[in-house]
């Protein structure tokens, strides 16, 4: 008698634990990653009326002070979107925690905050410059900081010397000084 | 189809405009960006190539106002 108990205990176990864990089977989080929500503009698509017949359809009131309804890990991650999609754009590569970008021989490395150029990175002995960089929205997600100043070096390489030159002026991707009175 | 001005701002990617590119008065849209720019200094970059325009015109369906960047 106490062989055959014995030897039913591994299957009572087996069967227990099959009928526990297919009831908690849906509710484990384990590697379940969210699918990436649709925008949700909440507040931000009832303020939207279309101007016809021109066909515009204008964001209505502050264009700056908007409440955008989406949530930070959205935001976040469309952030990061825009990110990648710029990098291919300049031609920029992921270097560590920053990002390479190279315009003629000059090479600039952009990093949350922080830009540094190399002029002549074909010269091993050439130094570099740093300086932090902002834009004007402070409030702005690190990745599209990134991406902002990567689209003006590229464009416009010169600026570099503007934001080491003059902390605190603000430069607009033509390199005229802006200024909040304009 | 549907072409749209947008921004980076403190809450992350905006749009400020979208609009037909076909049937649009792309002055209008012209000046609505002229405005924008004259407040906040951001100027459209074409999303297709990565390069500043001057103006947008119907061949743009993605432009993207960058704001100006202070060094310090």
């Amino acid at each position: 008698m106490v062989p055959l108990a014995l030897s039913l205990i591994p299957f009572l176990a087996v069967t227990l634990r099959r009928f526990v864990f297919t009831g908690m089977g849906r509710e484990w989080p384990v590697g379940e990653i969210d699918a990436p929500r649709p925008r949700q503009n909440g507040p931000l698509e009832q303020g939207l009326y279309i101007i016809d017949p021109t066909g515009l359809t204008l964001v209505a009131g502050e264009l700056e002070n908007r409440a955008d309804g989406a949530d930070p890990v959205d935001r976040k991650y469309r952030a990061q979107r825009y990110l990648c999609r710029i990098v291919a754009l300049t031609g920029a590569t992921q270097i560590g925690g920053g990002y390479a970008l190279d315009v003629d021989t000059t090479r600039f490395k952009v990093r949350d905050g922080y830009v540094r150029r190399v002029q002549d990175v074909t010269n091993p002995k050439c130094g570099y410059e740093e300086t932090c960089f902002y834009p004007a929205h402070e409030e702005m997600p690190k990745a599209e900081q990134i991406a902002t100043a990567l689209l003006q070096l590229k464009n416009n390489p010169a600026l570099f010397d503007g934001w080491v030159a003059q902390n605190h002026v603000a430069f607009k991707a033509d390199g005229q000084v802006f200024t909040r009175a304009q | 189809m549907t072409a749209k001005i947008l921004t980076f701002s403190s809450h992350g990617d905006t749009t400020l405009l979208e609009y037909d590119p076909a049937t649009a008065d792309m002055e209008e849209v012209n000046r609505v960006i002229a405005e924008y720019e004259a407040k906040t200094g951001a100027q459209p970059f074409d999303m297709t190539t990565g390069e500043r325009i001057e103006k947008v015109t119907r061949r743009q369906n993605e432009v993207l106002m960058v704001h100006p960047i202070a060094g310090g």
